[in-house]
């Protein structure tokens, strides 16, 4: 039974509100204008009837098409790439002695605790110091290292919590090591796998600070908007942030729903 | 896997061959980069050019020279300001997920939740939209007739970028004090009721206590990003918005002095290793179950 | 006398679920009262009923007269000792005891001497200072019970509170809660589902089935006359016979059953013959005899001898019984020495050790 106090109640529900206010007007705002473009009269704020011309403009415009598909091939590749890692590094924490498995467990959080910035700046001194020239593979390298904790994070909950039994009962009727990972373990993780990598892929695409430091001349979707709003303002811009405010609230919504299906396995 | 038997050379090269990947990897790509930077904050920058020469002088820079000193203080005030707004909001907020019923909560976290995975750029950008000197919040007032000109202070400002950190970083905060409410046994508020206590003397004694790593981990958490953001200041406060993120950002762009800019990085991340510390120690006379 | 507790033709509800129906108990002023029941029949919601933490469907819950639906869990004068103790882990032994007058607003230095007083009784006196984490079990449990009795409430509810304990702890703390009752003179309403436990402990006992009463009374008086199946089963072992009433005699009853006919004693007024009832006996009031008594009892055959520990169990199987297995208890003195497996022996027993009950759905497996 809630135990009832009403004034406490309608004081937190007012900040609340206040809250999800603060958070969701300006998206829908962006979203809303994406559509009904502001226009001024005579000084005066108005609204121009619907129209898709922002979404037409944006089909046109070939940097920021060009960005978003150096965005896409980066999050593919390294939330790919991501995964190998964190399921490699899983088992070695499972596995592999104590202090070893937390030494590799530090180094491997370090990057996502680490201030964006630290992170971003210390991968560009590095790559400086082997004469690896800013690019591709400089973002997707930076990408990989800033996601492969939130991976890592993900399959080791669930590795964790299926326990040594499944592997003991797999090895015990007869099956190899090999056999066992193939028939048993995977399968049990598959949806936190997905999970993961979505989620990796999730960053990943909308990853900025960190890429401002190791881009380069290379741009990819956060780093041409950031660019271009410097500028100024640009109707395109509205309408590929409704895109993308579309596009990330399917994909939250598809590991939320992962996730809860995980737990439920 | 380890047994001290002697094994076929096979097994011992595969063994080490795991080891070499799983430490060398994260060794190479984590520390070696993070220790390089801080290498570098003690080399001299001569004419553009970096020399292996060790010197405390891009330290005592930060004291002596310029703004430095003065942005890093305004930044840290800037930076708690924004963390003491947001616990006391993400507080309530999570106070007010948590009173409601289960069936609700997660409905309702997940709503507070979903901006996090928003595109970062898109919510400055949209915040900007919003703020700004003819962003719509002033236009609307003007329409309204609350004001008959528009609030400077809404855009470039120092104002600006406190609303937009503060609006950026909110779910940050509401999610670890969320989760540590959900940690508090059904029972506990059972019996504190059963015992006599009123809702308030309920969230005094038991609620907020319990809360409390979670809000620590909060304020961290919001402290350390909105320090070390360098972005959201230079998109909302212009020329204002010069704060320590950017100092360090710039000295690696235009100003092209990696050694100061990697000295002034390592006082970032001292400062931030400082409030996760100092977490810590108001959180170690915590009794854990 | 007026009750202090009465709980009047309670119903309960979880969404299409019945839980409780028609539960009416009284509970005076300073008896042990345990409700006894298997796991699931409703005892928890009882008590989270009484302690304010649930709503009810139906019926009213009267305190001294004064229904207390608008009276809030902070309100009601009694206290909770929880299943699991809900001892506050970031407060010391004392916070947690002293809380209840904490929040009352009294001065600090009477929390501190009721503390130092409530401690003493439960033979914590040194232990203020620790964290619950730094307890026992059983100590946790004290603190518990401390925590409930210091603002001196009019009841004390106790959720299986003995449930996580050892066996010897679980005497120990019975001990000590009864004498505890005794010397607060408060009412104390008790759960389990442990039917040693509660004749051990109960000045009355109702046992509750499936969100509903079965029967109460004193300990002894279940034990010795139960009228349902599901309470004969349920306290302690019986042998239950069915078969239809022959013919009644006062309290003496006579009932066929395939094994012929056999004696029983009604409690109460007796069905009319004809009506289906079956024959309880329990295992240590069977009578065994080498060779069968004509005319009385029964013959059987031996179908295991079970030796545990102080006593012996005698499984025997009657050939008009299929699936039952009769019991008879001995103790383990060397009397039962003789009997191998397929022996025929007689059983019988005096009338006055046979209950009569009417038969109900069967009880469940226990
Ligand atoms: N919150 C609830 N929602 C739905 N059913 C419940 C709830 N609490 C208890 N029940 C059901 O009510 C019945 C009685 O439960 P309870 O009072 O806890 O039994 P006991 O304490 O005797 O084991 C059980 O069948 C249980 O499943
Ligand atoms: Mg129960």
């Amino acid at each position: 039974m809630r135990h009832k106090a009403p004034l406490i109640d309608a004081l937190l529900g007012l900040i609340a509100g206040v809250g999800l206010v603060a958070l969701y007007a300006p998206l829908l705002a962006t979203a809303a204008i994406s559509f009904f473009q502001v226009v001024r009269v005579r000084g005066a704020l108005g609204f121009a009837p619907f129209s898709l011309d922002p979404y037409a403009a944006l089909l046109a415009n070939g940097e920021i098409l060009a960005a978003l598909a150096t965005s896409l091939v980066v999050a593919a590749v390294a939330s790919i790439a991501a995964l190998g890692l964190a399921l490699m590094f899983a088992f070695y924490f499972v596995s592999a002695r104590r202090g070893l498995g937390l030494a590799m467990q530090t180094m491997v959080f370090l990057p996502f605790l680490l201030p964006p910035i630290i992170t971003g700046l210390s991968l560009l001194i590095a790559f400086r110091e082997i004469d690896l020239g800013r690019g591709l593979v400089t973002i997707i390298i930076a990408h990989i290292v800033f996601i492969v904790p939130v991976v890592y994070r993900t399959v080791l909950v669930r590795l964790q919590l299926l326990g040594s039994s499944l592997t003991e009962a797999s090895l015990d009727l007869g099956a190899s090591r090999v056999q066992t990972l193939r028939y048993v373990i995977l399968p049990q993780m598959r949806p936190a796998l997905i999970s993961g990598v979505l989620l990796a892929f999730a960053i990943s695409f909308d990853e900025t600070l960190i890429t401002l430091f190791v881009a380069g001349s290379q741009t990819t979707l956060p780093i041409r908007l950031w660019a271009m709003m410097r500028v100024g303002f640009v109707p395109e811009i509205n309408a590929l942030a409704t895109l993308i405010l579309l596009f990330t609230a399917v994909i939250t919504f598809a590991i939320g729903m992962l996730q809860r299906a995980g737990e439920r396995a | 896997m380890e047994t001290a038997t002697a094994r076929p050379w096979p097994d011992l090269l595969r063994a080490g061959l795991v080891h070499a990947l799983n430490l060398g990897l994260p060794l190479l790509f984590v520390v070696v980069p993070i220790l390089s930077f801080v290498a570098v904050s003690f080399w001299t920058l001569e004419e553009g050019q970096i020399l292996l020469i060790p010197t405390l002088a891009n330290y005592r820079a930060f004291f002596t020279e310029g703004s430095y000193l003065a942005v890093y203080l305004q930044t840290i005030a800037l930076s708690l300001q924004v963390t003491a707004v947001n616990l006391a909001l993400a507080t309530a907020i999570a106070l007010f997920i948590f009173r409601r019923t289960p069936r609700v909560r997660f409905l309702i976290l997940m709503s507070f939740m979903l901006p996090l995975f928003m595109s970062y750029i898109i919510k400055i950008y949209s915040i900007r939209s919003i703020l700004g000197q003819r962003g719509l919040l002033n236009e609307a007032m003007m329409a309204l007739g609350l004001i008959d000109q528009p609030i400077e202070a809404l855009l470039f400002s120092r104002t600006a970028i406190f609303i937009a950190l503060a609006v950026l970083y909110l779910p940050y905060a509401i999610l670890p004090i969320y989760l540590a409410l959900d940690r508090i046994p059904a029972n506990y508020l059972a019996a504190a009721a059963d015992l006599g206590a009123t809702p308030g003397q309920m969230l005094r004694d038991v609620v907020l206590p319990l809360g409390r790593p979670g809000m620590a981990a909060g304020a961290v958490f919001t402290f350390i990003l909105t320090f070390g953001d360098f972005v959201t200041p230079q998109m909302v406060g212009g020329i204002q918005g010069f704060t320590f993120g950017r100092i360090v950002f710039s000295q690696f762009g235009l100003a092209l002095n990696w050694p100061l800019g990697s000295a002034l990085a390592v006082i970032l991340l001292a400062t931030t290793l400082l409030a996760v510390a100092l977490a810590g120690l108001l959180l170690r006379r915590e009794h854990v179950r | 006398m007026q009750p202090l507790l009465h709980l009047e033709n309670i119903s309960k509800r979880y969404g299409a679920v019945r839980v409780l129906e028609g539960i009416d108990i009284t509970v005076a002023g300073n008896e042990f009262l345990t409700i006894l029941g298997p796991s699931g029949s409703g005892k928890t919601t009882i008590l989270r009923i009484i302690g304010g933490f649930e709503s009810i469907d139906g019926g009213r819950l009267m305190f001294e007269g004064r229904d207390l639906a608008a009276v809030p869990i902070n309100r009601r004068p009694f206290n909770t000792v929880f299943q699991d103790y809900a001892l506050f882990h970031h407060m010391t032994v004392a916070e947690n005891v002293g809380y209840g007058l904490k929040v009352r607003g009294r001065p600090r230095a009477e929390i501190a001497t009721r503390v130092a007083e409530v401690m003493e009784t439960v033979g914590l006196a040194a232990f203020g200072g620790r964290y619950p984490a730094q307890l026992s079990g059983g100590q946790r449990q004290r603190v518990a019970l401390a925590r409930a009795i210091i603002c001196e409430p009019r009841l004390i509810l106790l959720d299986e509170p003995l449930s996580a304990l050892d066996v010897e702890l679980r005497a120990q703390m019975q001990r000590f809660l009864k004498s505890l009752q005794r010397r607060l003179g408060i009412a104390f309403v008790f759960i389990t589902h442990d039917q040693e436990e509660a004749i051990a402990l109960s000045d009355r006992i109702i046992v509750v089935n499936g969100g509903r009463i079965e029967q109460e009374g004193a300990p002894e008086q279940l034990y010795r006359r139960p009228h349902t199946p599901f309470t004969a089963a349920f306290l302690g072992e019986n042998n239950l016979i069915a078969g239809t009433l022959a013919a009644v005699d006062g309290p003496l009853c006579a009932v066929d059953t395939p094994a012929g006919r056999l004696a029983a004693t009604v409690d109460g007024p007796a069905p009319p013959t004809g009506s289906a009832v079956l024959v309880a006996v329990r295992p240590e009031h069977v009578r065994l005899d080498a060779a069968p008594m004509p005319g009385e009892g029964l013959t059987a055959d031996v179908a295991d001898v079970r030796f545990l520990g102080a006593n012996v169990m005698i499984e025997l199987r009657h050939a008009a019984l299929p699936g039952a297995l009769l019991k008879v208890r001995r103790l383990a003195d060397g009397s039962a020495a003789g009997l191998v497996a397929g022996q025929r022996v007689g059983l019988s027993w005096s009338a006055g050790d046979a209950a009569l009950l009417r038969a109900g759905p069967a009880p469940a497996a226990l």
